[in-house]
C-alpha cells in the first residue's frame, strides 16, 4: 500500500466514525462527503465561513498527530439545538451561550474519540487522545497550529444543517510509516487474494479501488455479561456463544457484515469459511439479517 | 428514587444525564464539574448513587473513584467513558465502579445502569 492509499484509508474510516456520532445528533442534517489528499500550498479550511466552531484534538500515546474539524457558527448553533430537543435558532447570534459551547464541545470531543477509536482500528493499535479543545475563531488563519510535524494532511467533507465543514486529520511522516506497514499487515490476513482481480474489473472498480486490501474476518458467535464477570473470568472458563454448532457464521469485511457460510476446514488444515450467500441475497430472501 | 450526584466537566453533558435520571424518578441532588468538586460533593451529600466521567481537569474521573471508594467501600458509582476508552472502564470496574455508559448514550441506558447499580 503506497502512502496516498494509506493516506485516504486513513480519512475515510475516520470520516465515517466522525460521520456516525454527526448523524446520531443531528440526524440526517448531517451529511459525510467524499475525503482527499490536501497538498502542501492548498488550505483545507479556504470554504468554512466565519466565525467558526474549530475543535482540535492531538493524539498522545501510541502515535502522534491529530484531527481539526472546523464547522461554522450558524452550523454549531443548530447542532448544539439539536443536541438539546430543540429547532435550529433563527436569531443571527454571532456568539455560542455557555450551554451551546458545551453542547458542541461535547460532540466534538465525541466525534475525536471516535476519530481517534477509528485510527486505533486501522492500525491495531490503541491510540489515546488528548483532551480535545473547543473554540470559537473569528479568524482560521491559526486553526492548524500546534500540529507542526505534520508532513500529511487529509480533508473530509461535511455538511452540517446545510453548512460546509471540514475534517482535517494531520499526519506526521513516522505515523504513514506505521500506518502503511499495520494496512499491509492486515491485508496479508485477506483470504480472497486468489483472484478477485476478474470481478472486481466486471464490477466496474477503479483500478486505486481493487489495490486497496481490506479486513476480512469469521465471526462464531456473540456473548453478553456483567463486566464485572468478565474481569473475574479465570482461564479455563467457557463462555457460551448465541449460536448453535452448526448454524452459519458471519463473515465481516472492515466492521460490516457481508456473507454468511459454513466453518470448513481446508486441504491445509487451516480453518476456512464456504459462503452460503452476500447480505444482498441474503436481504432479497429475508435470511437471517 | 435515589439521591443521585452528576458529574462531568461539560455542563451540556450533566443537563443531559440530569434530564434522563429525572425522566427516571430519580433525584439530582448536586453536580460537579472535576474530580476535586466531585470528592468534596459527594463526602458532603452523601448520595444513593454518582454518575463520574472519566476525562476531566484537574482530578481525573478514576482518581476521583479510588478516593471515594477508598474513603466509602458502598460508594455506587456509574461511570460516563467516551469511545475508546475500554481500558480505563475496566480499571473504574476493578476499583469499585458497579456500572458504566459509553457516551453518546440514550437517556433509557443511563437509567437502567443507575437501576443495576442500586440493585
Amino acid at each position: 500500500m503506497n502512502v496516498d492509499e494509506a493516506l485516504i484509508r486513513l480519512g475515510e474510516s475516520t470520516s465515517e466514525a466522525v460521520a456516525g456520532i454527526l448523524q446520531m445528533f443531528a440526524g440526517d442534517a448531517a451529511q459525510p462527503g467524499p475525503v482527499a489528499i490536501v497538498s502542501a500550498d492548498a488550505d483545507p479550511l479556504a470554504s468554512v465561513s466565519t466565525p467558526a466552531v474549530a475543535a482540535s484534538v492531538s493524539y498522545v500515546d501510541g502515535v502522534t498527530g491529530g484531527n481539526v474539524f472546523v464547522m461554522p457558527l450558524e452550523g454549531a448553533r443548530a447542532l448544539a439545538a439539536a443536541m438539546m430537543g430543540e429547532e435550529p435558532p433563527d436569531d443571527e447570534a454571532t456568539d455560542l451561550t455557555e450551554l451551546e459551547l458545551s453542547a458542541v464541545g461535547e460532540a466534538m470531543n465525541q466525534m475525536m474519540a471516535a476519530a481517534a477509536n477509528a485510527t486505533s482500528a486501522v492500525l491495531g493499535t490503541p491510540v489515546e487522545i488528548a483532551p480535545p479543545e473547543t473554540q470559537v475563531l473569528s479568524s482560521l488563519d491559526k486553526a492548524l497550529d500546534g500540529h507542526d510535524d505534520a508532513a500529511h494532511m487529509t480533508s473530509g467533507v461535511f455538511t452540517v444543517f446545510g453548512r460546509p465543514c471540514r475534517l482535517v486529520q494531520l499526519v506526521p511522516n513516522a505515523f504513514v510509516m506505521r500506518m502503511t506497514k499495520a494496512l499491509d499487515e492486515l491485508g496479508a490476513e485477506y483470504l480472497g487474494d486468489q483472484g478477485p482481480a476478474d470481478d472486481a474489473e466486471a464490477m466496474g472498480l477503479d483500478e486505486s479501488l481493487r489495490a486497496i486490501k481490506v479486513r476480512v474476518w469469521a465471526e462464531l458467535g456473540r456473548s453478553r455479561m456483567p463486566i464485572g464477570k468478565l474481569v473475574g473470568t479465570p482461564a479455563g472458563a467457557v463462555v457460551d456463544l448465541d449460536r448453535q454448532a452448526d448454524e452459519p457464521v458471519d463473515l465481516f469485511v472492515n466492521g460490516m457484515r457481508f456473507a454468511s457460510g459454513r466453518l470448513v476446514v481446508s486441504e491445509g488444515g487451516e480453518w476456512a469459511v464456504e459462503i452460503d450467500g452476500l447480505v444482498g441475497d441474503l436481504a432479497a430472501t429475508g435470511e437471517g439479517l | 428514587m435515589a439521591r443521585v450526584l452528576v458529574v462531568d466537566d461539560a455542563a451540556f453533558m450533566r443537563k443531559m444525564v440530569s434530564d434522563a435520571l429525572a425522566k427516571g424518578g430519580h433525584e439530582v441532588v448536586g453536580e460537579a464539574g472535576n474530580g476535586v468538586e466531585a470528592v468534596a460533593r459527594f463526602q458532603e451529600l452523601k448520595p444513593d448513587l454518582m454518575t463520574l466521567d472519566i476525562t476531566m481537569p484537574e482530578k481525573d474521573g478514576l482518581t476521583a473513584l479510588a478516593e471515594i471508594v477508598a474513603a466509602d467501600p458502598s460508594a455506587r458509582v456509574v461511570m460516563c467513558s467516551a469511545l475508546g476508552q475500554e481500558a480505563k472502564v475496566l480499571e473504574a470496574i476493578k476499583l469499585g465502579a458497579k456500572d458504566f455508559v459509553v457516551k453518546p448514550f440514550q437517556p433509557d441506558r443511563v437509567i437502567e445502569a443507575v437501576g443495576k447499580a442500586l440493585a
